[in-house]
């Protein structure tokens, strides 16, 4: 006879459990590597203290994986936290907001991780590493991010998966947690599209300034357009509803420069909003268009000459040029439709005035150049087809590296140096004109874009950027003219290629030859992955209030009640879908004699006489059989056919049927 | 399985003590499971609570996203929780007899007939026990359960439950089975000497080593003691003869509740169960009484076996 000691049985109590799972070494690796990923990119949003601080803290927790007795104590984690404390008061940004806020969840998840005595401390420091990854967000809202992200918290969710089920492989935890982690992304998709989107009220938005994002600046000088040209960075993106421009009709409009002290060009003080009736007559067929402004720091919005038709929040100011009543900082997206004829008609007193400012009298030398070219005695026509002549004719470069022209810059460009880009062309042009007593000034903004023949949307990037001439003709209104077209007709034909750029170098007109076969599949798929940010950008980032509601009513879900509705069957209907999916349990195919005996035994259940899991056929039939004499015969002859069919090996079909029979006709 | 009334439906005990006890095996179905969020599924939800406050703040669409996706997983746990113990097939095995006061152990068979491994079950009757059970498998555990009175012990409600996957809900599922198991009165700690018998001739003060005087082999019976049985012969292949001895005729004795010392039928039958293992472990053959009960004077394990479970029904 066996004695059984309760203490044997006493061996698992919860504490000890708790205990194990805390000094869980693989459990903890994957914490705090999860960690440590979750973290790393606030490398460029966090303050280098508070970074510093929090990968100190990490890396000690991690020796003490292994080195149990080099882990801070009591006092000496306080000492931390008043460190952690001073750390952010140090830093002081306010207690609310993105920036503050994401330091303090930084430094209390690092001062959490030293004080790891339960499960329950597992649970809330993957908690808080939830909210860190959420902060991230708020930088960044990449798909790479996003990507990052998602792989980051199936980790994090591995290790939960790793606490609950002590003998767990760490991979197998990490392929649980993926496919949970795939198995609700459905839902989060239905919740994503009909949750609705509420702006939060004021108060609530805390005032931050960000970073200065880069642009057009609202002066120009030649020279300090150069830096923008090299940029690859997105401006804005545009998808025309039918069909694009041609190349040399893609001016973006911007902001438009009149005044200039010789060196640099400013936009005039008083900029009014333009009456909505003193509209310039249309001509030729419109082009529609959607406008996906990337954030900028300026409220300009760059439409393809000449924006007719806008809604608010855009508005036109007295240069023509589109302004948002927004916040730029964030990704807007604009319907409009410009006309590429258009005739501005007369112009008004203020205009003329600004289009006619120079900063003093013009020297001689380019008085002898206007008069040169017929300045002053023929038609404005013919003067600037003379002076784009001049530029084309003569010794004139296009470079996006200028010397430097400090002193009196035109007429160093003009007779000296003679290499310039946009700003420099479009300034000289701009000044000659006026000396010539006719109308002019400058207009910056993009010109070009490339085609993502993907998505058939063209991106507009600050290599784009462009300055150009606006000249008052009469009965014409306001006409463009682009003095770097005839200097470099290439600039406005076919795009500057970035990637060939060399610093320093003239710039490389992509010709079409081998070269260019050799960048195709790198151009295709940079088009791509421009393509699918497109549409991240428009869809996901960008799915506000206004677009919600657009792509809900195109579904016909027009009020909250229909989308709570939609919300509550659609996830219905997939729960419905996972609970087959993961609740379905395919039975295993039971062999038909196994299945007939299984009834049988059933059959004596109802007598109270249970087969045990391990008991032979034969116990089982003699064990019956003393219970249940009256039937001795029949249980004897199932159990034996029982017998021949199940292990025996000369069995004939007829065995079966005669199994079959007799345990159908079996009665108790 | 059997069909619930609406009002056992609906009868609170279900969620915690289980239906009513039975002996077949049980198959876990939604009938039997349920789930509830722990506090740390609670935590969790705080947690989505605030996330969503953050998007909301900051009119942040992955951050939405985000939140999202951790209700959805939250809610698709339920699923996953209930997958890790439904299908599930409890069956009670044997349970052997116990003297009061040690803990009596019952073997439960559980049969995972399906093709998801069981991660960290728990099982539970008085003592957490946990357990993995692989794919399409069959294990067995032992529960105990502490006895304090001789008699019929029964056990209580056996619970399985499971935080799988990621402790956010648990899953649990009541069963009772009729589990008994049989407990034998605690022996008496006092060694005392075997009563007299006035009946047979033997001097007082006789050695209680009944085993001394060797007298012949006899062939092996069902029921002689398994010290007896000469193990040299067995060895040489003669077959199974157990040993005989002078004393085993003459010294058999009485073990009889009149004659058993006490204050109370507890001290006695406690008493006489101490000299039954006593008397079964010299080899002296001794005859059993208890009012109503009379058991010849034999030796072996079914003899005991009667004996002991004459005592604990008494």
């Amino acid at each position: 006879m066996v004695r059984h000691t309760p203490e044997s049985v006493w061996k698992h109590s919860p504490c000890f459990k708790s205990m194990n799972s805390v000094q869980n070494k693989s459990i903890l690796i994957f914490l705090l590597a999860s960690i440590g990923l979750i973290a790393f990119p606030h490398i460029n949003h966090i303050p280098k203290a508070v970074f510093a601080f929090f990968y100190l803290l990490l890396s000690w927790r991690f020796i003490g994986i292994w080195k149990q007795n080099w882990l801070p104590n009591k006092p000496v984690i306080f000492l931390l936290t008043v460190c952690g404390l001073a750390l952010l008061y140090s830093q002081y940004h306010g207690v609310f907001g993105r920036d503050a806020g994401t330091r303090l969840f930084v430094t209390a998840l690092a001062l959490k991780l030293l004080e790891i005595k339960s499960e329950r401390d597992l649970y809330l420091i993957t908690y808080l590493a939830f909210i860190v990854a959420a902060s991230q967000f708020l930088y960044e809202q990449s798909l790479l991010m996003a990507a990052y992200i998602l792989f980051v918290c199936s980790i994090l969710l591995a290790t939960l998966v790793c606490l609950n089920s002590t003998k767990l492989q760490p991979f197998t935890a990490l392929k649980t947690a993926g496919i949970i982690l795939v198995q609700a992304i459905p839902m989060a998709v239905i919740l994503f599209i009909l949750f609705p989107r509420v702006e939060a009220p004021k108060w609530m938005l805390f005032n931050e300034k960000h970073q200065a994002k880069a642009g057009l600046s609202d002066s120009m000088e030649p020279g300090s357009i150069s830096d923008l040209g090299m940029s690859d960075e997105l401006v804005f993106r545009v998808k025309f509803t039918g069909a694009l421009p041609p190349p040399p009709q893609r001016y973006w409009r911007g902001p438009v420069l009149s005044y200039t002290d010789g060196k640099k060009w400013t936009q005039v003080k008083d900029l009014r909003f333009r009456p909505i009736l003193d509209k310039p007559v249309f001509t030729g067929l419109p082009y529609q268009y959607t406008l996906l402004m990337e954030p900028q720091d300026k409220n300009w919005v760059f439409a393809l000459e000449m924006p007719a038709d806008y809604a608010l929040p855009l508005s036109q100011n007295a240069n023509y040029q589109l302004v948002t009543l927004e916040n730029p900082d964030k990704r807007t997206e604009y319907k409009i439709t410009s006309y590429p004829g258009y005739n501005t008609g007369a112009i008004t007193r203020i205009e003329y005035k600004d289009a006619m400012q120079l900063p003093g009298d013009p020297s001689d030398k380019i008085k002898q150049l206007v008069k040169q070219l017929h300045g002053f005695d023929s038609t404005s026509d013919y003067f600037i087809n003379e002076l784009l002549n001049h530029f084309r004719k003569e010794d004139f470069h296009y470079t996006l590296t200028p010397p430097l022209m400090e002193e009196n810059p035109l007429e160093t460009f003009l007779f000296e140096t003679r290499y310039g880009f946009c700003s420099h062309y479009a300034a000289a042009f701009v000044y000659l004109l006026r000396v010539a007593n006719i109308p002019a000034r400058v207009v910056t903004g993009y010109q070009g874009g490339e085609l993502n023949k993907v998505g058939n949307f063209l991106e507009i990037r600050q290599a784009d950027a462009h300055a150009w001439a606006e000249v008052w003709l009469e009965n014409k209104g306001w006409v463009r003219f682009d003095p770097t077209a005839a200097i470099a007709p290439e600039r406005i034909e076919r795009n500057i290629n970035i990637d060939q750029l060399m610093p320093g170098g003239i710039i490389n007109y992509m010709p079409a030859d081998a070269a260019q076969a050799a960048f195709n599949w790198l151009k295709q798929s940079r088009q791509l992955w421009s393509n699918i940010d497109y549409h991240w950008q428009r869809w996901v980032i960008n799915y506000d209030n206004k677009n919600q509601s657009g792509f809900l009513s195109s579904l016909g879900i027009t009020d909250i009640k229909a989308m709570l509705y939609w919300m509550v069957g659609s996830i219905g209907l997939i729960t419905a879908l996972l609970s087959w999916l993961l609740l379905y349990q395919k039975q295993q195919a039971i062999d038909p004699v196994v299945r007939l005996y299984n009834r049988f035994c059933q059959k004596i259940a109802k007598r109270g006489l249970l087969r045990g899991p391990c008991e032979g056929a034969k116990d089982f039939a003699g064990r019956v059989k003393i219970k249940l004499p009256e039937k001795a015969t029949s249980i004897d002859q199932i159990t034996d056919l029982f017998i021949k069919l199940h292990y025996g090996k000369n069995s004939t079909p007829d065995d079966f049927k005669l199994f079959k029979k007799r345990v159908k006709s079996f009665k108790i | 399985m059997n069909r619930l009334s609406l009002k056992e439906r609906f009868q609170l005990s279900r969620f915690f003590s289980g239906e009513k006890a039975v002996d077949e095996p049980v198959k876990l179905t939604h009938r039997r499971i349920f789930i509830l969020p722990t506090y740390r599924g609670l935590n969790f939800a705080i947690l989505t609570a605030f996330l969503l406050l953050m998007a909301f703040v900051y009119n942040n669409n992955l951050v939405y996203l985000l939140t999202f996706l951790l209700a959805s997983i939250f809610f698709i746990t339920i699923l996953h929780s209930y997958k890790a113990l439904a299908g599930l097939v409890l069956q009670k095995g044997q349970s052997k007899p116990v003297f009061a006061g040690e803990a009596a152990g019952f073997t439960i068979y559980i049969n995972n007939p399906v093709d998801v491994e069981r991660f960290n079950l728990q099982i539970k009757l008085e003592q957490p026990e946990s357990l993995t059970i692989k794919p399409q498998s069959k294990t067995c555990v032992t529960l105990y359960s502490l006895t304090q009175k001789r008699g019929w012990h029964t056990a209580g409600t056996v619970t399985l439950s499971s935080t799988y996957p990621f402790g956010l809900f648990r899953v649990w599922s009541p069963i009772r089975f009729n589990l008994k198991a049989l407990v034998y009165p605690k022996p008496s700690l006092q060694e005392r000497p075997f009563p007299e018998m006035p009946s047979t001739n033997i001097q007082k003060g006789f050695s209680q080593k009944g085993t001394d005087d060797f007298y012949g082999l006899k062939g092996y019976q069902p029921g002689d003691s398994i010290k007896h049985i000469h193990w040299k012969a067995f060895a040489k292949g003669q077959g199974l003869f157990s040993k005989q001895y002078s004393s085993d005729s003459s010294e058999e004795i009485w073990l009889n509740y009149d004659n058993a010392p006490g204050h109370n039928t507890e001290e006695r039958l406690s008493q006489l169960c101490r000299w039954v293992i006593d008397a079964e472990r010299i080899g002296i053959p001794y005859g059993f009484s208890l009012p109503g009960l009379k058991l010849s004077p034999d030796n072996g394990t079914t003899h005991t076996r009667k004996c002991l479970e004459a005592l604990a029904l008494f």
